[in-house]
């Protein structure tokens, strides 16, 4: 005999599985200081590649400037700016970055607790 | 107003009935009006500037997830560019990847915002996108619409200045880098149009969110207002020589296609068939579970409703 009751708590189930469920899963399977770790990494090395393109832009925009002073230039100074921007673009993305999956990983947590809470609940079906 | 609802209904019915097929329709479409729109705006690389091709990748584009349309369109962007001018091409590819690992990992689903401000600006109604994009989204969208309005403004400056580019020497790679780039940045327009569509986003965001009566429609005038107002301030201070009776025609048009959404995403259940597989000890379940649609009434019993309910308070 099909249990109806059964049926619509499994299919809600099934649905969240396969749907945000899916997601939520694979961020759980990480402790929370790995997730956001990772995530961080992610972003630091996604800055330096964009700082770089952007550098390189610039580096071409004054591309004549630089042959011309290059003898007479403060290559010290100039090296240590790029530096300290380098630093301040990766320190501010890597805040957004820890701030925004700190809160992604607490609201799949969140969804997945109430996904538990039912799953207990059909095992409890099962024993009556 | 009753049939309207009656047909949004129907609409809604449909869809969730059809929806296997009207999602790949619907992708194909865009994805041909994207690329139609980047062929026509710059179609310098001959290779990819033609209909079959065009048709072939919008096929593609129907049966894969919604922001390969956005990495399809960037491909066409940057080969057009390349067939320009090289320098074009890196500009283009610089701000695009930018765009790419800097914001939009954040927020996947915006991507298409950034593909739409575009397109709305070759349909000729860009107002429409930050209202639009209030009703639907939250404050953040702010930054893909902004990023949408960097990609028009440089695609709009080198097809603009496609003859100047192409007649440079081609020895002259830095000169040609710096007039890109100076012409690019030197925009007062494009800050002003950014500045302009995200206040516009949250000031709708702002209003559509109180507990008040006709939120989302004073939403809607809010954000255009302010749109209007900041556009036009901004054209008197750095005299960016925004046609002022476009504007408000656009305004007005972006007003319509606002209300649109708003019928269409105001109170909206995203609850559709969804198909499941499961078992447990004894069975195997293949479940089809259906949203209880409320079956549209015909008008004359909603007005049946309205005057036994007025009735007794006499």
């Amino acid at each position: 005999m099909i249990n109806e009751e059964k049926v619509i708590l499994m299919t809600r189930m099934a649905s969240y599985e396969y749907g945000k469920g899916k997601k939520d899963i694979t961020i759980l399977n990480y402790f929370k200081g790995d997730y956001i770790g990772f995530q961080v990494l992610k972003s630091v090395i996604a800055a330096t590649i964009s700082f770089f393109l952007l550098l390189g832009v610039y580096f071409f925009y004054n591309f004549e400037v630089f042959m011309q002073d290059i003898y007479n230039m403060d290559l010290l100074a100039f090296g240590k700016s790029v530096i300290i921007l380098y630093l301040c673009m990766v320190g501010a993305y890597g805040v957004i970055t820890y701030v925004a999956f700190a809160t992604k990983y607490s609201r799949a947590k969140k969804s997945l607790k109430t996904y538990y809470a039912n799953l207990k609940k059909l095992a409890s079906m099962y024993e009556h | 107003m009753t049939s309207l609802l009656v047909a949004k209904q129907y609409i809604k019915m449909f869809i969730s009935k059809y929806e296997v097929y009207v999602k790949p329709l619907l992708k194909l479409i865009l994805a041909l009006a994207a690329l139609m729109i980047i062929n026509a705006k710059v179609g310098y690389m001959q290779k990819i500037d033609s209909l079959p091709i065009v048709l072939m990748v919008a096929l593609m584009c129907s049966f894969m997830p919604m922001n390969f349309i956005v990495f399809i369109s960037a491909v066409f962007l940057v080969l057009h560019m390349y067939a320009l001018s090289l320098e074009a091409a890196v500009i283009t590819l610089v701000l695009l990847a930018v765009l790419y690992l800097l914001y939009l990992r954040f927020s996947p689903k915006d991507t298409l915002a950034v593909l739409l401000t575009p397109l709305s600006f070759a349909v000729g109604v860009p107002y429409a996108m930050p209202l639009a994009m209030g009703l639907l989204g939250t404050p953040v969208s702010a930054i893909s619409v902004c990023c949408g309005v960097v990609v028009t403004f440089l695609v709009c400056y080198m097809s603009d200045n496609a003859t100047v580019l192409a007649g440079m020497e081609t020895e002259d790679m830095s000169t040609k880098f710096r007039f890109i780039i100076d012409g690019f940045l030197d925009n007062k327009g494009m800050i002003l149009t950014i500045v302009a569509f995200s206040a516009a986003i949250i000031v709708v965001y702002m209003i559509r969110r109180m507990s008040i009566d006709y939120a989302w429609t004073m939403a809607i005038a809010a954000g255009a207002i302010t749109d209007i107002m900041i556009l036009l301030i901004g054209d008197f201070i750095f005299d960016t020589n925004i046609s002022i009776l476009g504007l408000i025609v656009g305004s007005i048009f972006a007003v319509l296609i606002a209300k649109v959404v708003e019928f269409f995403g105001f109170n909206v259940d995203y609850s559709r068939t969804e198909k499941v597989q499961f078992e447990d000890d004894e069975y195997y379940y293949y479940v089809k579970a259906v949203p209880k649609v409320t079956v549209a009434a015909p008008a004359r019993t909603v007005k049946k409703i309205n005057s036994s309910r007025r009735r007794p308070t006499r």
